[in-house]
């Protein structure tokens, strides 16, 4: 008979390997990466334009974005669409703060022929009027359904307030869309997608003619310059309640502005954020939704700014609860200021964290886009060589030392909708 | 082609074992044969609740996830109307605690009050940040009862009401787990880069000792025939008017069932559906509209749903959405339109099967649903419809008699 009351022995992961993506040089201020080890007939391919809602109004770039396959003189919206089905693609466009990304996904075999066609929309994108009211109206609509979701608003209010005053904090009001016009349109598209490129993500079993052929049809969309992004963004301090009528549940972003991968606390960090908030076993879990039952979930987690980062919890909990799990979370704080942590529970986190590193190292879309979580940042992957060494040697003193440098109530951004 | 093994232990425990040479990481998924359909209509939503209870502790183990997350390791769950799905991803060298963890809360659960307690409020939580705190969130709760009868799929998965969540009795969970926790109701699939003596002895070792049981017997009332047309409106403080159509379809071991899928990626899958096509692009009726089936083993539901412009009544939608309905019931579709569909279901596949916690999933669900090796079966199944069949099923389930329309009416247009 098994004796269940004894645990399985735990093997340490010893080591992760990394694989580098190959590199070529489209132009001085474009690169394109290439990972070939799929084993299978998938492709992804990615188009990284320098035209994200820090550059221009976000409506205008999110609604730039949406148009791009919308229409040419010689072909409508629909048979662009419906040759991009006929080779079963999956096109999507979307922007980020920093950037707009357009993504193709497809077998193998057909992302030439694919790429060509989006290639040809994006060139001779003709800017239809009735795409373009279309879409505005499309988005207005979206824009009033999310303003009564209370996670959509808080983010937004958070947004404003962690962001204060920079590039990075401007948020879309209906009104936005109102005063986009083809001619801004264009503008902004002659100047960020027609010579924007800033890089391209080839993911798939191609030869090096694929990969040329690649470079071919997307090299002349090349910015000519780089970007200085925007390093100095301090948090407005304090809490802020934004009522909504009816809410059974109130949505809260607790944060501050903090660092990205390229500061010397980074690591280190991401070993506090993960025993505060970000795993299932974490303290705010532990405390707010397994023994209090407050929220079907609460995390913490850190964003990165190509120049700086910020650190976040978010949740959505019972209106009645919500002050209550404030002083919840100010108690962990607290906590891990006061108390050093037990050894069991930060080997359980170091052994959760190398498992996690060694899932997102599995296969080549998750080794690229661990790849591009440090070259985005003028890192390379010696980086995770020095998460694991910070893994294997952080002391219960360095996180007490961390949560009293950084997790100070009063200088979070707090905000409330509910 | 997907390789696997499969054997079965002595208490009735199907195992599936697929190997993956290329990944360092190990996937132990556990399907088991119950879902919210099997609840009774005072007790809906235990099937999901239950499911956050299996993570609460077992007979032998007080926390299930410190051990799991002290091997490097992740789990996490989900419940459907049919199925109630279990899955851990870890490093390869840690799977014995994977087993360990998962074997023990098949054998018994710790059944203490205070989960049970907080479990409650949780998942009201969740039924409030998924389902009445969201604009449209309430829609299924609306929508299955107009749609079904008889069969318990007229409740979804997070239950009918919230009283039914704060109502659950520790005796009702004993009765629940013994009744259907049992090896003989359950599929099990590790995937990883093991060989087959390795997991045969592992899973002996870890799961031989859980006593057999009985399989449950699945008696639920079916849905009667449905011969009339049904309409609902519901007005909601919401920005826009939304519609769903919704249409029964044949069951999961149907072949229909397949054909029911093609013509949903027909009407309106992609920006090249009929529908997108109609109605968003050419008459500018609505701002979005898409077509997709329940999936459910059951009679299900073929939903057509989207949201009006601004000014457009859901009279003019009705009208054109009808045309285009009974067009393709007349029609020739076309081999290129035929070709489109099949090249988006083999590429969807093929993204699909990449992920191996997806791959170890579908073995599972595949095996509930007769074989395994459906997993290899699908792109042949869809590779063999004819336009001929896509006619024949918009002529047997797109008609007025065999759907249910809901509409959520915006409060401020009323």
């Amino acid at each position: 008979m098994l004796d269940r009351s004894t645990i399985p022995t735990v093997n340490k992961i010893e080591k992760i390997d990394l694989i580098n993506p190959n590199q070529f040089e489209i132009a001085k201020f474009t690169k394109l990466f290439f990972m070939k080890e799929v084993p299978n007939e998938t492709s992804r391919l990615e188009l990284y334009f320098d035209a994200g809602t820090i550059v221009e109004e976000p409506a205008l770039s999110s609604v730039l974005s949406g148009l791009l396959l919308s229409g040419t003189l010689k072909k409508s919206s629909i048979q662009i669409n419906a040759e991009i089905d006929a080779l079963g693609g999956f096109v999507d466009t979307g922007v980020t703060n920093e950037f707009a990304i357009v993504t193709i996904e497809c077998l193998r075999e057909n992302l030439l022929p694919i790429l060509q066609i989006v290639q040809d929309a994006i060139n001779n994108l003709a800017f239809i009027e009735k795409e373009v009211t279309e879409l505005i109206n499309n988005r207005k609509q979206k824009l009033r359904v999310n303003l009564e979701k209370v996670n959509f608003l808080a983010q937004r209010a958070f947004q404003e307030r962690i962001f204060n005053n920079s590039s990075y904090s401007k948020i879309t009001k209906e009104s936005d869309f109102d005063s986009i016009s083809i001619e801004r349109l264009k503008l902004f598209f002659e100047s960020n997608y027609l010579k924007g490129l800033i890089k391209v993500v080839l993911i798939g079993n191609f030869n090096q003619d694929q990969v040329d052929r690649v470079i071919d049809l997307t090299g002349a969309w090349s910015r000519n310059n780089s970007r200085i992004f925007e390093k100095e963004i301090k948090n407005l301090k304090g809490n802020t309640h934004i009522a909504k009528e009816g809410a059974l549940q109130s949505a809260f972003r607790i944060g501050r502005i903090l660092f990205n991968k390229t500061h010397e606390d980074y690591c280190d960090f991401m070993i506090l954020n993960t025993v505060l908030g970000d795993y299932f076993g974490s303290r705010l879990m532990a405390n707010i939704r397994e023994d209090k039952g407050y929220t079907y979930g609460i995390r913490s987690m850190v964003g990165e700014l190509s120049q700086t980062g910020y650190f976040l919890i978010a949740a959505e909990v019972g209106k009645e609860v919500k002050e209550a799990t404030f002083i919840e979370i100010e108690k962990e704080f607290k906590k891990l200021q006061d108390e050093l942590m037990d050894a069991d529970e930060l080997e359980m986190v170091k052994n959760y964290m190398l498992g996690q590193l060694l899932k997102s190292a599995d296969g080549a879309y998750a080794l690229t886009d661990l790849y591009l979580g440090v070259e985005s940042y003028g890192l390379d992957l010696d980086f995770y060589n020095k998460l694991i060494e910070s893994i294997n040697s952080v002391t219960p003193e360095r996180i007490k030392n961390l949560a009293r440098q950084y997790l100070i109530w009063d200088d979070m951004t707090i905000v409330s909708v509910g | 082609m997907i390789e696997f093994e499969k054997f079965k232990l002595e208490n009735g425990l199907t195992v599936i074992f697929h190997k993956d040479p290329t990944t360092p990481l190990a996937i132990v998924n556990t399907l088991y044969d119950v879902g919210s359909r099997d609840e009774s209509e005072d007790k809906t939503g235990f099937a999901h609740l239950f499911e956050h209870l299996m993570f609460g502790g077992s007979i032998n183990i007080s926390d299930f996830d410190a051990p799991l997350q002290m091997a490097g390791g992740e789990s996490n769950a989900f419940t459907s109307n049919d199925i109630t799905n279990y899955y851990n991803i870890l490093p390869a060298v840690n799977l014995e605690t994977a087993l360990w963890l998962e074997s023990d809360r098949m054998l018994s659960l710790a059944f203490t009050q205070k989960s049970l307690d907080v479990q409650k409020n949780v998942v009201i939580e969740e039924f409030k940040q998924r389902y009445l705190n969201q604009p449209y969130g309430e829609v299924w709760l609306k929508l299955s009862p107009l749609a079904y009868k008889v069969h318990p799929y007229k409740w979804p998965t997070i239950g009918k009401e919230i009283k039914h969540i704060e109502e659950a009795t520790l005796a009702d969970v004993k009765a629940f787990f013994y009744k259907y926790y049992i090896p003989s109701n359950a599929i099990l699939c590790i995937a990883g880069n093991f060989e087959l003596d390795f997991i045969k002895n592992v899973v002996n070792k870890y799961y031989g000792d859980i006593p057999s049981g009985i399989k449950p017997a699945r008696i639920l009332p079916a849905e009667p025939q449905q011969n009339e047309y049904r309409e609902m409106t519901i007005d909601r403080n919401v920005p826009a008017d939304a519609f769903y159509y919704a249409f029964k379809m044949p069951e999961r071991r149907n072949e229909g069932y397949y054909m029911a899928d093609l013509l949903s990626d027909l009407l309106g899958r992609d920006k090249s559906s009929r529908l997108y096509i109609a109605l968003k692009k050419e008459l500018q009726l609505c701002s979005e509209i898409g077509a997709y089936i329940s999936g459910s083993h059951d009679e299900g539901l073929l939903v057509i749903s989207g949201k009006l412009n601004s000014g457009i009544s859901f009279e003019q939608l009705n009208d054109s959405l009808w045309k285009v309905l009974n067009d393709i019931q007349h029609q020739e579709i076309t081999p290129e339109e035929m070709q489109r569909l099949k090249i988006k279901f083999k590429t969807t596949k093929e993204f699909q099967d990449e992920g191996i916690l997806n791959r170890a999933m579908s073995l599972c669900h595949f095996e509930l649903l007769g074989d395994a090796n459906g997993i290899n079966e699908e792109n042949l199944i869809y590779e063999a419809i004819t336009s001929q069949h896509l006619k024949e099923m918009a002529t047997k389930i797109l008609k007025p008699t065999n759907c249910s329309l809901l509409k959520v009416k915006a409060e401020q247009n009323a």
